[in-house]
Formats: structure tokens, C-alpha cells, sequence
């Protein structure tokens, strides 16, 4: 047993073990001794001086720091002691906002009820100029560095609570801030969102970000009993506890549709019983347009054909897969799988808030677990959850996954089960940059979910070459051709590539020349483009051009609008070639005296692409927008396009590929844009203009020679 | 080229033949009736041109192609059809269809020239150009928005607690502030929004860009400073009103000589066809 050492606190005879605070031992005897930055549970740092005491030394002592003494004669609420915490207060909160996020939702910031009880109503002192922005990249914590004041309690629940050791001070003086690993902001950074820190927080620098208006309609779960289930292995208990409500056990009856493709939700599933049938029910056919007997006279007619019926030139043929929100690939010609125990799906929905990019129906029983974000997020940055992610993947999609990227469709069994446990998963949050343009070529990628943007550096800016989504890749350029990225890679949203290493990539080069052949060709080929984009995207240069991004089109309608006399005619025609759905609208943005009419510009930054969660619109060879059989009709190409250039056209069809779904003719939704009518020599917005008003155009050449010729005529550029 | 080509041969062709006729040129004789015949068709294919933009889809020719073939046709119908008649109106059947085809050909050479210089003239006098359907439905939304705006300027501008009506115990600098407002509000009850609520309206004082600028400098001087925003965002929308009236205006003097020249254009075919019957059969 310890000595016991005697004190007197505020005249009251004190016996405690020695090494005891003066803090506790006032606490173990009912005296309260205000403090901020401390709390039970972690080591006293004494940065507040909120616990300042007397202890009839020259200085004031904090009480949460320096341990009682024999004899020692403590005064905890002497007129000076006050005055001086009060000054602390006030000094305290002229950098703090007030009400800050905590005091307006639940008033219970610490500072400010602190505030209250010694009656700082303004402080004295200026308030701070530095501003300190708000940190929203957390999926479930909000961190507001304004209201922080740098108690560090946070940094002491991650480091002494958790052993995470994810959050510490950066900065001097009035710039001091928390900072989350080498200070990136906290949803990019390690933290696995245990929420400890937010729970040790005064003040409203670390809230919670409520859920506010979801009601998922399941059996809400309590802490102890997600905590029993081996996916929640490892997950903090103080963050299910903050969000209860956020992941509910769903029960399904045989044959129930848990959700359709194309509906939005914002849910993800994890599957504990039973299993699932995951299929598309949108007949796998694309619209074209065409004479059907090929008259002068007959009206046009827009059909949904299959591919077997009709090829296009451009489709990529051998692609054998689709890929879509789950852990396994569709098969092209019967697209229908199965998930069972342990299957986690709708992910890219969960986190994006992408439509469902398939129907998910019941095929047993099933019990579910449905999570909002903030759980997944804390479930994927979960090690043993991942690690059991991962080997489901490697073990049933990543063969697949390869296999529906055309270029490796010649890749055998055995060698990608070599791959199987050499390649990496790897997961980038929105914005993060994969590679750098300029950086060692050391991998090749390939998406497995969540977008990803390819630019290149010019010296006049940025030009975004790509938006690749699943069963795209990248890297290879890199790999192929000397070594060194050629472009920069970042994460637009949330984004998982399957990473394989050089050494890898070149073992498969060697044992599969055809494949190196085939991206090779493709490498030089995407070089080629980029670089003639280049030279068309700087050949003009006027800020009204730039201004209306029309350097990003590669194909315009434009109206004359000193001839067009506004008949509508071209409206007319395109509505009459396509089933009086029209794909173009008379109005827009004006260039001079051209209007740039609202039709698909078949843009080089193909916004539309970014969404679509099945990957089925994506560029022609000729950088031309196509859309490819099995677009489910959900719109999110439509929601995309900045320029609404995109349609939804309904086409009556009969049958669906799940033999439990009813065979009544139903409607089902394509999504459209201008094909240049490529059945015909010219579209027919242009051909049926009696005015010589309306002209499919390429914007650079075209308004640099417009530019050549206001500038020869000595008129003013526009 | 071709309408050019035409009028030649078939001038040179009536000058022998007008000479050399004994009593003259008449429809009635061979040549007189092949004039007919082949005036009557180039009338019959300029009204083709209606059909062809009924079904702007057919890939029957350009556009553009048929719309010169209507211009240079239609108009060398005219003194193919004067050689036809040896440039005499005739009797009272003919005479009413010639003055109707000279009536017709007029109405055409005006609504070309119009349709020529007229689409120039509204791109640079109406810059914020909507679809000519929708200019009601933008208007009525210029209108809500006008009204939300003068709403919200009661927000900028809260009453006094004291009877606003006496201004008692209120500075002056508030009085002037909600005399400012109640101005605003007045006027805008009392002449801007009567003015956004009417299509067209070119009678209006506000139709009148010296005058709208007038009004609205004057509410500005007796606002306050708070208000200066809304007034000039209120003013801005009579502005876009205004030029999607005068839109409206020369949408309808750019497609309004229509009304005159199709109606005629058919009654001139019925009234063709009818002369043409009568001549053949008595």
C-alpha cells in the first residue's frame, strides 16, 4: 500500500495516497475544481489552466497536473483564483464560435456553459481573424477547427484511448490546429471513425453528423448485438452507440425485390442469411434509328435492337461481361448471378449516392444487414472486414473482372490464379491522387469501384483526357512506354482499383503477346489523341470561348442566327427522325451571332460519363459518346450531362431474364443523345433547315476561322 | 440557274410567238396553253414547300434546296403565267386570279425580304431570346419572381414596433427606410406588377426604356441603401419582359405575313384549278 500524505483543501482536512493530483484528491472529496482539458481516462496536460489553484506559491498550480503534498494548504475558489479563470474564459472564447455546433444541437459545450456560470457573456478581448475552415470529409464526424481549443483531449483518446494515433497538433501560435496523420483532412486520412475523439470533446470542434430523416425500416440492432456478429468484429462500440439506427437486420421472404435497377438509395447490404439472385432486367439492345424500308418517303422509325441484330462498328464486341455495384460481374448474354452469406453489395449507391446499377431479388429467405454510409465506411476501414472483402473478391470476381476487360480476355486460369494473391486492392477517397503525371511507373490498375479522372498538365491548364469507371484500366502508357506516367490519376469519388505490380504486368506481357500487341496498339493510340486534342484546344484562345466551354466540344450545332428565321424546323426534324423524341433544343448559350443549340457536343471532360453505374456510356475510338446495350435507364447520365443533352426514350418491350419476373410487356427506358444521325449523310436538324441556318460544326476550326475573319473585316471579336 | 435558264427560253420563245400570233397571245392557243401548263406547275411545286416542311425528316432534298427551288420557281411562275395570258388580266375569273397571284407573289417577295433582314435585327435587339412557346411561361416566372423579391424586402426592412403610421419614437433614419419601402411597395402593386402580369403591355409606361429607367432611379433615391439591390434586380426583370416582348413583337412580324401569303396561295391554286376547267371545257 502507497504512503497517505495529509493536505488541506479549501480548510478541509485531506488523506490521500501520494502521487495523487490535487484535482482528485478535491474530486474524491466533493470539492469541484473546473478543468477543460482533462479528462479520467487520460494523461494531465494542464493547456487549459482552467484548474488553477492556490497553493501559496508564487504562481497559481494547475490542479489536473501537480500532485498534492503533505502540508500542503490548497484554495481552490479564492476572489483572485476566480478572476483568473475567468480571464482564461474569456480568452478562451474570443477564438471560440458562439453558439458553436454543439451548443446549437444538443447545449452542451463544455466552454460555454462554463461561460455561463462565471458570467462571460462577451468576452473583452477581440475575437480571432484567422479564419479556420470546417473539415467535412468524414463520413460520420464533423470537424469544425473554429470551435477547437486545442485541449488536445481528442489527441489523447486517439493516441492513449485507441492506440490509433491518427490525430496531433500542426502549426504555431494562432495557426495551431488539430491535424489527422500528416495533416490530410479526416476522411482521407487513417482514421477508422471510433469516434472516441468526438466523445472527449468539449466543444463542438469534433460532432457527430447525424443522420437526420433516414428511416430504414428494419430491426434497429442494439450495440451488444452488432457487436456480436463477426462483421463487426473490431468496430468501436462508442461509434455504434452514436449511431444507432444507422444499420437495422432486414428480413426478405423468398422472391421479395430488395431494390430495382436504377432506383436510388443510399443503403448498402451485407448479407447474413440466404441468398440472392442480382440481375438486369433491361433488355440488352441499344436504339437506333432508321428507315425501316428504306423509302424516300417512310418515316423513321427508333427501335431497341440487340447486337446479335445489329453491329455497330464501334461496339466493343468481345466484351463478354457487364459490370455492376457487387462482388461479381454479369455474364453479357445471361445476366444473372447469385450472392450469398457474407456478400456485401450496393456499395458504389452507399457511397456515391449512384443509382442501383442492378435488381436484387430474394431467391430464399434472407436476413440482411442494410447500413447507411457512415457505417460502411467504418466497416471498410475495418482490417478483418476488409481482409474477408478482399479474399471474396480474389477468390470469385477477380477472374471475371479481368476476363471483362476485352484486352485480357485471352488470359488463362492458370495464370490468373498466379495474380490471384499478388495483386492488391487498394481504396482512394474523393480527390485523392492515385498518381502524378511525371511520377515512376510502377503499377497497373484496374477499377473495381467509383470513377476515376485522367489529366494531363499543359501549360495552359488541366485538360481531363477520361472518366473511367468499372472494368476500365489505367497505367499502362506508363508501363509500356519508358517508364513514366504520362498523366495524372485521382479518385473522383470513391474508388477501389485492384492494383498489379510491374513485375506482374510484364509476366503477362511476356506470356501473352497478344496482349501486349493489343495495349500496345491501344496505348498508342490514346497518345495520339490526346496529343491532336491538344494542338485543337490550343489553336484558339478567346475568353468568351473558354468561358462557354467550347474548347471541351468536339462537335457543335450551331444556328445562324442572322439567317435562322426560328421556324423550328430542325426541332421538327429531329423530333420526327426519333419517335418525337427530340434531341435537340433550340436555345443555348450565344457565340457571337451563333447560337450553340443544346445537342449533344460529344464533349472531351464527358461529365455524363461520371454516375453511371453500370459503365455503359463511355467514348466512341473517335471520341464520340456511345451508349452501349445495357444502360438500365436510370437517368444518371441525363442528371450529369451540365448541358442537358441527354434523353430518356421509352420503348415498349416483353420478357425479362429472370425466369420468376412476369412476362407482361412492359416500358423500359433508354437513355439517348444525338447521333449525328449517322445513318445519313448529314443529321437531320441540319438538312431540314431551309435557311442554311443550322451547322454541325467543330468548334475550333470552326470559330478560329470565324475569329480569322471578324478579325480581317476589322470587326470586333466576340 | 434553272428559274434564270427558263425565263430565257421562254422569253425567247414568246417574242416570235407574240409577234407572228394573228390576234395576238392567248392561253387558248398551243403555245398560250403550254405557258399555262407549265406556270401552273411551278405554282403547283412552290406549294410543295408547305408539304415538305410538314415532314422535315424525308430525305426528299435539303432544306435549304427546296426552299430556292419555292423562291426562284414561285417567282418565275409569275411572267410565265403573264406569257401565258399575253399580260392581259382577261375576264372577271381571270382578272381575280391574277391580281390574287400578284397579290401572292408580293406577299412572298415581302416575306423573304423580311425573313432575310429580320432574323439579324432580332438577334442583336433581343439578346436574351427564349423559344417563342415558352415566353409566357418565362414570363409568368419573372413575374413570381418579382413578387418573392418585393417580398423579401419586408425581411430587409422590418416594420418599426411603434404605429408605423405616426412614426412615433422611431428615428428618422428608420422612417425614411420604411417610407423608402412602402414606396417601393406601392409602386410595385400600383405599376410594375400590372406591367409583368400582361404579355405584351406595349402601352404601358414601363414598356418604355426611358421611362422604366426613370421610375426605378427614383425609387432608388427614396430607398434605402439595403434596398438598392431588389430594386435593381425588379428592374432587370422589367428589362428581360420587355425584350421578350419585343421578341414576341417581331416573331410575329417575322412569321405573321404567312397568315396573308399560305390562305392566299391556296385560294389562288382553287381559283387556277377552277379557270383551268372552265377555259378547257367551254
Amino acid at each position: 500500500m502507497s504512503n497517505q500524505i495529509q493536505l488541506t483543501i479549501d480548510d478541509q482536512p485531506v488523506t490521500v495516497p501520494e502521487g495523487t493530483t490535487i484535482f482528485d484528491a478535491a474530486r474524491m472529496n466533493g470539492i469541484h475544481i473546473p478543468v477543460l482539458c482533462h479528462q479520467q481516462n487520460e494523461t494531465p496536460v494542464a493547456v487549459c489552466r482552467l484548474c488553477v489553484v492556490d497553493v501559496k506559491t508564487r504562481a497559481f498550480a494547475a490542479a489536473c497536473f501537480n500532485k498534492c503534498e503533505p502540508g500542503m494548504t490548497v484554495k481552490t475558489d479564492t476572489p483572485p483564483v476566480l478572476a483568473a479563470r475567468k480571464t482564461i474564459i474569456e480568452l478562451l472564447a474570443s477564438d471560440h464560435p458562439s453558439p458553436c455546433v454543439r451548443q446549437q444541437h444538443s447545449g452542451d459545450c463544455e466552454l460555454e456553459a462554463m461561460a455561463a456560470q462565471y458570467g462571460v457573456a462577451e468576452p473583452r478581448y477581440a475575437r480571432g481573424k484567422l479564419a479556420k475552415p470546417q473539415d467535412d470529409s468524414s463520413l460520420s464526424i464533423l470537424v469544425d477547427h473554429a470551435a477547437c481549443i486545442l485541449c488536445d483531449r481528442c489527441v489523447r483518446a486517439c493516441a492513449e484511448v485507441r492506440d490509433n494515433n491518427v490525430i496531433a497538433r500542426q502549426g504555431k501560435g494562432y495557426s495551431a490546429t488539430i491535424a489527422f496523420d500528416l495533416n490530410a483532412s479526416m476522411g482521407n486520412s487513417s482514421c477508422v471513425s471510433c469516434g472516441e475523439c468526438m466523445v472527449s470533446c468539449p466543444t463542438g470542434a469534433l460532432t457527430n453528423k447525424k443522420i437526420v430523416g433516414q428511416h430504414l425500416g428494419g430491426e434497429s440492432l442494439q450495440v451488444q448485438e452488432l457487436l456480436k456478429l463477426p462483421v463487426f468484429k473490431g468496430v468501436s462500440g462508442t461509434f455504434l452507440e452514436l449511431n444507432h439506427g444507422a444499420v437495422v437486420k432486414r428480413v426478405f421472404k423468398k422472391g421479395e425485390v430488395l431494390f430495382r435497377e436504377g432506383d436510388y438509395g443510399s443503403t448498402a447490404f451485407f448479407i447474413l442469411e440466404g441468398n440472392v439472385d442480382i440481375y438486369l432486367s433491361s433488355p440488352r439492345a441499344h436504339v437506333t434509328t432508321e428507315d425501316a424500308d428504306k423509302s424516300i418517303l417512310s418515316k423513321l422509325k427508333s427501335r431497341l435492337v440487340p447486337r446479335k441484330d445489329h453491329q455497330r462498328d464501334e461496339e466493343n464486341l468481345r466484351r463478354q461481361y457487364i459490370s455492376i455495384d457487387a462482388p461479381v460481374d454479369l455474364a453479357y448474354d445471361n445476366p444473372v448471378a447469385q450472392l450469398g452469406p457474407g456478400d456485401l453489395f450496393g456499395e458504389m449507391s452507399c457511397m456515391s449516392h449512384y443509382p442501383r446499377s442492378a435488381t436484387v431479388r430474394a431467391s430464399t429467405d434472407v436476413v440482411a444487414l442494410e447500413m447507411l454510409r457512415n457505417v460502411l465506411d467504418v466497416l471498410q476501414k475495418n482490417k478483418s472486414f476488409r481482409a474477408q472483402l478482399d479474399m471474396k473478391y480474389r477468390q470469385r470476381a477477380l477472374e471475371t473482372h479481368l476476363l471483362s476487360v476485352p484486352i485480357f480476355s485471352s488470359l488463362t486460369h492458370e495464370f490468373i490464379n498466379q495474380l490471384r494473391d499478388r495483386v492488391e486492392l487498394v481504396r482512394y477517397g474523393p480527390g485523392d491522387v492515385i498518381f502524378n503525371q511525371g511520377d515512376v511507373a510502377d503499377s497497373f490498375y484496374l477499377v473495381r469501384i467509383g470513377f476515376v479522372k485522367v489529366t494531363e498538365e499543359h501549360p495552359g491548364g488541366e485538360m481531363v483526357l477520361a472518366y473511367l469507371s468499372k472494368g476500365n484500366y489505367f497505367g499502362e502508357i506508363g508501363l509500356l512506354l519508358g517508364g513514366v506516367r504520362t498523366a495524372t490519376c485521382a479518385a473522383l469519388d470513391h474508388v477501389e482499383v485492384v492494383r498489379i505490380a510491374a513485375e506482374d504486368f510484364n509476366a503477362m506481357l511476356e506470356n501473352f503477346p497478344d496482349i501486349r500487341e493489343s495495349l500496345q496498339k491501344v496505348a498508342d493510340e490514346r497518345v495520339a489523341e490526346n496529343q491532336s486534342r491538344y494542338k485543337e484546344v490550343t489553336s484558339v484562345s478567346l475568353n468568351q470561348f473558354l468561358k462557354q466551354g467550347l474548347m471541351d466540344a468536339q462537335s457543335l450545332l450551331v444556328l445562324d442566327l442572322d439567317r435562322c428565321t426560328r421556324c423550328d424546323l430542325c426541332v421538327q426534324a429531329c423530333a420526327d427522325t426519333h419517335d418525337g423524341v427530340t434531341r435537340l433544343i433550340r436555345d443555348g448559350l450565344r457565340f457571337d451571332n451563333y447560337l450553340i443549340a443544346t445537342s449533344c457536343r460529344q464533349c472531351r471532360d464527358p461529365l455524363c460519363m461520371i454516375g453511371c453505374p453500370v459503365g455503359s456510356i463511355r467514348r466512341r475510338n473517335s471520341l464520340e459518346i456511345i451508349i452501349e446495350d445495357w444502360c438500365i435507364g436510370c437517368g444518371a447520365c441525363a442528371e450529369s450531362c451540365p448541358y442537358g443533352n441527354i434523353n430518356l426514350h421509352e420503348f415498349v418491350v416483353e420478357g425479362s431474364p429472370n425466369p420468376q419476373a412476369t412476362q407482361k410487356a412492359r416500358v423500359v427506358r433508354k437513355a439517348t443523345s444525338c447521333n449525328l444521325c449517322h445513318e445519313h449523310d448529314e443529321p437531320s436538324c441540319v438538312y431540314a433547315c431551309p435557311h442554311d441556318a443550322a451547322h454541325r460544326v467543330t468548334p475550333t476550326t470552326f470559330f478560329s476561322q470565324l475569329m480569322a475573319s471578324r478579325t480581317s473585316t476589322g470587326e470586333p471579336k466576340a | 440557274m434553272a428559274a434564270a435558264a427558263v425565263l430565257l427560253v421562254s422569253g425567247l420563245v414568246y417574242f416570235p410567238y407574240a409577234v407572228r400570233t394573228p390576234n395576238g397571245p392567248k392561253g387558248s392557243t398551243g403555245i398560250g396553253l403550254a405557258y399555262g401548263i407549265l406556270g401552273f406547275s411551278l405554282m403547283l411545286f412552290a406549294m410543295l414547300l408547305g408539304l415538305r416542311k410538314k415532314y422535315p425528316a424525308w430525305r426528299i432534298g435539303r432544306g435549304q434546296d427546296w426552299m430556292r427551288g419555292h423562291l426562284w420557281f414561285g417567282l418565275l411562275s409569275y411572267p410565265i403565267i403573264l406569257f401565258h395570258a399575253g399580260f392581259s388580266f382577261g375576264g372577271s375569273l381571270t382578272r381575280v386570279v391574277m391580281w390574287l397571284f400578284t397579290i401572292v407573289i408580293l406577299s412572298g417577295i415581302v416575306g423573304a425580304a423580311i425573313q432575310h433582314f429580320m432574323p439579324s435585327v432580332m438577334t442583336q435587339r433581343v439578346p436574351w431570346e427564349t423559344i417563342y412557346g415558352q415566353i409566357d411561361r418565362v414570363e409568368l416566372q419573372l413575374l413570381q419572381e418579382a413578387d418573392e423579391l418585393v417580398a423579401s424586402a419586408v425581411k430587409i426592412i422590418p416594420e418599426p414596433v411603434s404605429k408605423p403610421e405616426h412614426f412615433s419614437g422611431v428615428s428618422a433614419g428608420v422612417k425614411a427606410e420604411v417610407e423608402g419601402l412602402k414606396e417601393l411597395q406601392h409602386v410595385y402593386e400600383a405599376q410594375i406588377r400590372p406591367y409583368l402580369k400582361v404579355r405584351g403591355n406595349y402601352d404601358h409606361e414601363l414598356a418604355g426604356r426611358t421611362n422604366a429607367r426613370y421610375l426605378f432611379e427614383q425609387l432608388r433615391l427614396i430607398s434605402a441603401q439595403e434596398l438598392y439591390e431588389v430594386i435593381d434586380d425588379v428592374k432587370n426583370i422589367c428589362e428581360e419582359k420587355r425584350d421578350l416582348d419585343r421578341q414576341s413583337r417581331l416573331h410575329r412580324i417575322l412569321h405573321g405575313w404567312l397568315f396573308a401569303h399560305v390562305p392566299l396561295s391556296f385560294a389562288l391554286i382553287i381559283l387556277s384549278v377552277i379557270h383551268a376547267v372552265m377555259a378547257l371545257r367551254f
